[in-house]
């Protein structure tokens, strides 16, 4: 594409996004945690409001690598973050109430290494490729965390692989009919990393706006959030499956509207049924 | 679409820098101590599997004509789709055949997912040219050589003006069947690897039986090798910088690099996935 | 006997889904002008050429259709164990999932198009009103008969992996294929149908797209109706070869030899699919003949 992508101006500043995004995130699947302490499961939902503040702030990362031109399309960028961050992520779920902080710290190490390789041994050298690939390393992980807390109520690796059967109108446990065992972390996996590329890629251009990017990213977010409660509905029980759907069905309208609301702000002209208007030269 | 205030590195474009090669070689030995210490036997050999798995995506990758948004408009040969996920399409597709084959012994199964990866490139391979001669009436040329070197046929005059050349000319096709071998070679070990730790360990840690356990096992190993596929497929694709004609293409002597990027990758992403159940 | 010829039937039926998958999927890439063609609708009014055509800026082919195929296929999972009937569950999924499609098409739209407003490129609503529904439509298409495939690969045909991997999986690999075969026709034949047929788009005419065509001003409706004829066609053929002869191979063969016998059949498909490129390729050296003499060999 030669589309010339540049620099950010003004708007909110990388480092807020950043500790706003981690901070909101980590709240999120803490509060969600209750779900374990209390023993219910209506909680789960925090769990996705986690994993939209991780993806808003992951798509500005993403935003902050293009603007260098990596070379290769924004796409893949949104791969390699959940790539390495599903590996953090389920590996930290082992560690129980830890969890967020080991995926963090993991995802972390594995996403400097990453881009030590990326940006050294490939001779990419890029200045921010380090810190943005560490960066969406842990957005990865804690996005996954966030949406598989919400589906299937904790994420903690008991939780992520028991489920229920209905067998002759007994409820037997089983592995099959589990997040993992029923393998949706797949769904989720693509419904994350598409979303978090999204925001920069559809916003992409001479006209791109802070804002608008990061309510795409957060309509996206949402919007993932009522797809994911619907797939809930077979792990945890109706009561929290709808009450996440509701709070996802409302961020999501209120979102899109503003999102559309920005556009037309942006646009040139918002025509309805009209030809093309004649441009001097062409 | 240059990095900014990027300096050459010491070997040059196409070169390995020396010393992050020797960083990366002394990460590498730190994660296998690690395993050593830590693991079983089983796990240093499927750690050892996993890296060659990652080494064969990485090489692969390379093998795969891609030629992005020119090609679309058959200003240059290739196909024209993204690098990293066309090798994921094939590699996932041999993936599904070596996963189907696994009960089959671990040959077996790595030597069928590689046929279905590279059935499936040569199938696309095959229609790409297809659209290109029977729909658009554009003979395959390629760019970046005087003459096909599989072949021997010229190629320059066939050549449309203002391009650099079209379609998929012979060795471009078979650098695409190559490049879906080694994929789906690749992810296919990665992925029976995983599962033989898992179907080992799983049992145990969830006081569950061999059978109990068996689709936790196949979707963490599934989940694990798509996963660590995607991170190689992306850093080659880094490598590769977009496009790449196939293997007669000067970019493609650039590949020493990418191996050491993706064996140090695999290594570091597979010690995760077994640590996952020993630690 | 029966298992075989059951098994084999169920091949056929993954392979005819898997071909009308693959058309949809095209089909629905070129109405929404989504991958490498889309390049050059972006680019077209940086160079002064205003359009009204969709720009769905989705990822690339083969992630954004990893993405349907995959939220098709975990709603149906998650609808079959809440014990639900498994079509109604795939319908649902597939629905669902479209919706998904098409809230992501209107964004990518009003998205690309904002961003361009420093060139005078307006957002046109009944664009988006009377495409983004057809799209839609293509979708449900594709995105059901490839989660149906996908349930008959696990329920019928026994493959260990659970739905919505296999829909992950056959989501990325339907995009890289229907991406590959239908993109140079969309981007080539129709974007830039003004230049010379049997030739490739010189660099000096990129953003020249066709706007003003046949029908009065070009949208994506014309392009869809082109490309569904060859481009359409090809891509299902395409896939449609893929998913059954990788079926075949492994129903017939995978019992004869441990094993091996399934993968000598692959290898020797793979030849015959080289013999005929090979054919094909001398067959349009040899009938259209070069664009210049061999001789001279100035490069253009």
């Amino acid at each position: 594409m030669s589309v010339k992508i540049e620099v950010i101006e003004g708007g909110m500043p990388h480092q807020k996004i950043l500790i706003a995004g981690l901070v909101l995130a980590v709240i999120g699947l803490y509060l969600s945690y209750l779900n374990v302490i209390v023993g219910t499961q209506m909680f789960a939902f925090f769990g996705g409001l986690a994993a939209i503040a991780a993806l808003i702030w992951g798509s500005h990362t993403i935003k902050i690598l293009a603007s260098y031109g990596i070379g290769t399309g924004v796409p893949s960028a949104g791969m390699i973050a959940f790539g390495s961050g599903v590996i953090a992520f389920l590996f930290a779920t082992k560690y129980g109430l830890y969890a967020p902080i080991v995926a963090i710290i993991l995802a972390a190490v594995i996403g400097a290494i990453l881009g030590y390789l990326a940006n050294e041994v490939l001779a990419m050298h890029i200045p921010v490729m380090i810190k943005s690939l560490t960066e969406m390393a842990v957005v990865g992980a804690l996005t996954l965390m966030g949406f598989s807390a919400m589906i299937s109520g904790s994420f903690t690796f008991s939780a992520l692989t028991t489920g229920s059967m209905k067998v002759l109108g007994m409820s037997l446990p089983s592995y099959q009919a589990s997040y993992i065992g029923g393998a949706l972390i797949a769904t989720v996996f693509m419904l994350g990393a598409i979303a978090i590329q999204h925001g920069f890629n559809a916003c992409l251009g001479p006209g791109w706006k802070q804002d608008r990017m990061l309510m795409l990213v957060a309509e996206c977010g949402f919007l993932s959030m009522m797809v994911a409660a619907v797939m809930s509905a077979a792990l945890i029980s109706p009561a929290a499956a709808i009450l996440s759907f509701l709070i996802g069905l409302v961020g999501w309208y209120y979102t899109y509207m503003k999102y559309i609301e920005l556009s037309k702000r942006d646009a040139a002209a918002w025509l309805d049924l009209k030809p093309i208007p004649e441009v001097e030269g062409h | 679409m240059s990095a900014l205030g990027g300096a050459k590195p010491a070997g040059g474009a196409t070169g390995i820098a020396p010393v992050p090669a020797v960083i990366s070689l002394v990460i590498f030995v730190i994660i296998f101590a690690l395993m050593y210490m830590v693991g079983t036997p089983l796990a240093m050999t499927a750690l050892i599997g996993i890296v060659i798995g990652g080494l064969l995506i990485g090489f692969g990758v390379h093998f795969v004509p891609v030629g992005g948004a020119p090609a679309a408009m058959g200003q240059a040969p290739g196909i024209a789709t993204g690098v990293a996920m066309l090798a994921a399409g094939g590699g996932l597709a041999g993936l599904f055949g070596g996963a189907w084959a696994a009960s089959q012994g671990t040959l077996v199964a790595v030597v069928t997912g590689a046929i279905g990866g590279g059935l499936m490139l040569a199938i696309t391979c095959f229609f790409v040219n297809f659209v290109y001669i029977y729909g658009m009436g554009i003979p395959a040329a390629s760019g970046k050589v005087k003459k096909d070197p599989i072949t021997g046929d010229s190629q320059v005059e066939y050549k449309s003006q203002g391009t650099e050349g079209h379609g998929l000319p012979f060795v471009s096709f078979t650098g695409g069947v190559i490049g879906g071998l080694l994929g789906g070679a690749g992810g296919t070990l990665i992925y029976l690897m995983l599962l033989d730790v898992y179907q080992a360990s799983l049992p145990g840690i969830m006081k569950a039986t061999a059978v109990q356990i068996q689709p936790i096992a196949v979707s963490l190993a599934g989940m694990f090798a798509i996963g660590i596929f995607l991170v190689i497929a992306v850093l080659a694709a880094y490598n590769i910088t977009g496009t790449i004609e196939g293997p007669h293409d000067p970019k493609f002597k650039r590949f020493p690099r990418a191996l050491i990027a993706c064996a140090v990758a695999s290594a570091l992403c597979g010690v995760m996935a077994i640590l996952l159940v020993m630690v | 006997m029966d298992n075989i010829v059951f098994s084999i039937g169920i091949t056929a039926l993954a392979g005819a889904l898997a071909a009308v998958a693959g058309a949809a999927e095209n089909v629905e890439s070129d109405i929404g002008s989504q991958g490498d063609p889309n390049s050059q609708v972006q680019l077209a009014p940086q160079m002064g050429y205003i359009h009204r055509i969709y720009n769905k800026a989705i990822a690339g082919e083969p992630p954004a259709w990893g993405l349907w195929i995959a939220l098709g296929a975990g709603i149906a999972w998650a609808f079959m164990a809440m014990q639900i009937n498994p079509i109604l569950a795939i319908v649902l999924g597939a629905g669902l999932a479209t919706f998904v499609q098409g809230v992501y098409s209107t964004t990518a739209y009003l998205g690309r198009t904002a961003s361009l407003s420093k060139f005078g490129q307006p957002v046109y609503i009944d664009i988006i009103k009377s495409m983004t529904t057809v799209t839609m439509a293509h979708a449900f298409v594709a995105i059901f008969a490839t989660v149906t495939l996908c349930h008959l690969m696990n329920a019928a045909l026994g493959h260990p992996f659970p739905l919505p991997l296999l829909g992950l999986v056959w989501g990325i690999a339907l995009g890289a294929a229907g991406s590959a075969t239908g993109n140079p026709y969309y981007g080539k034949e129709r974007q830039y149908q003004t230049q010379n047929f049997g030739a490739g788009v010189p660099i000096s005419a990129s953003g020249n797209i066709v706007r003003y065509a046949e029908a009065g001003e070009r949208n994506s409706l014309d392009n869809g109706y082109f490309t569904s004829k060859l481009g359409g066609a090809a891509a299902g053929v395409c896939f449609g070869l893929i998913v059954f002869l990788e079926l075949w191979r492994t129903v017939l063969f995978e019992k004869v030899g441990a094993g091996w016998g399934a993968i000598i059949v692959g290898v020797i498909i793979i030849l015959v699919f080289t013999v005929i490129d090979r054919y094909i390729e001398v067959w349009a050296r040899k009938n259209y003949g070069p664009y210049t003499k061999p001789t001279e060999e100035t490069a253009s």
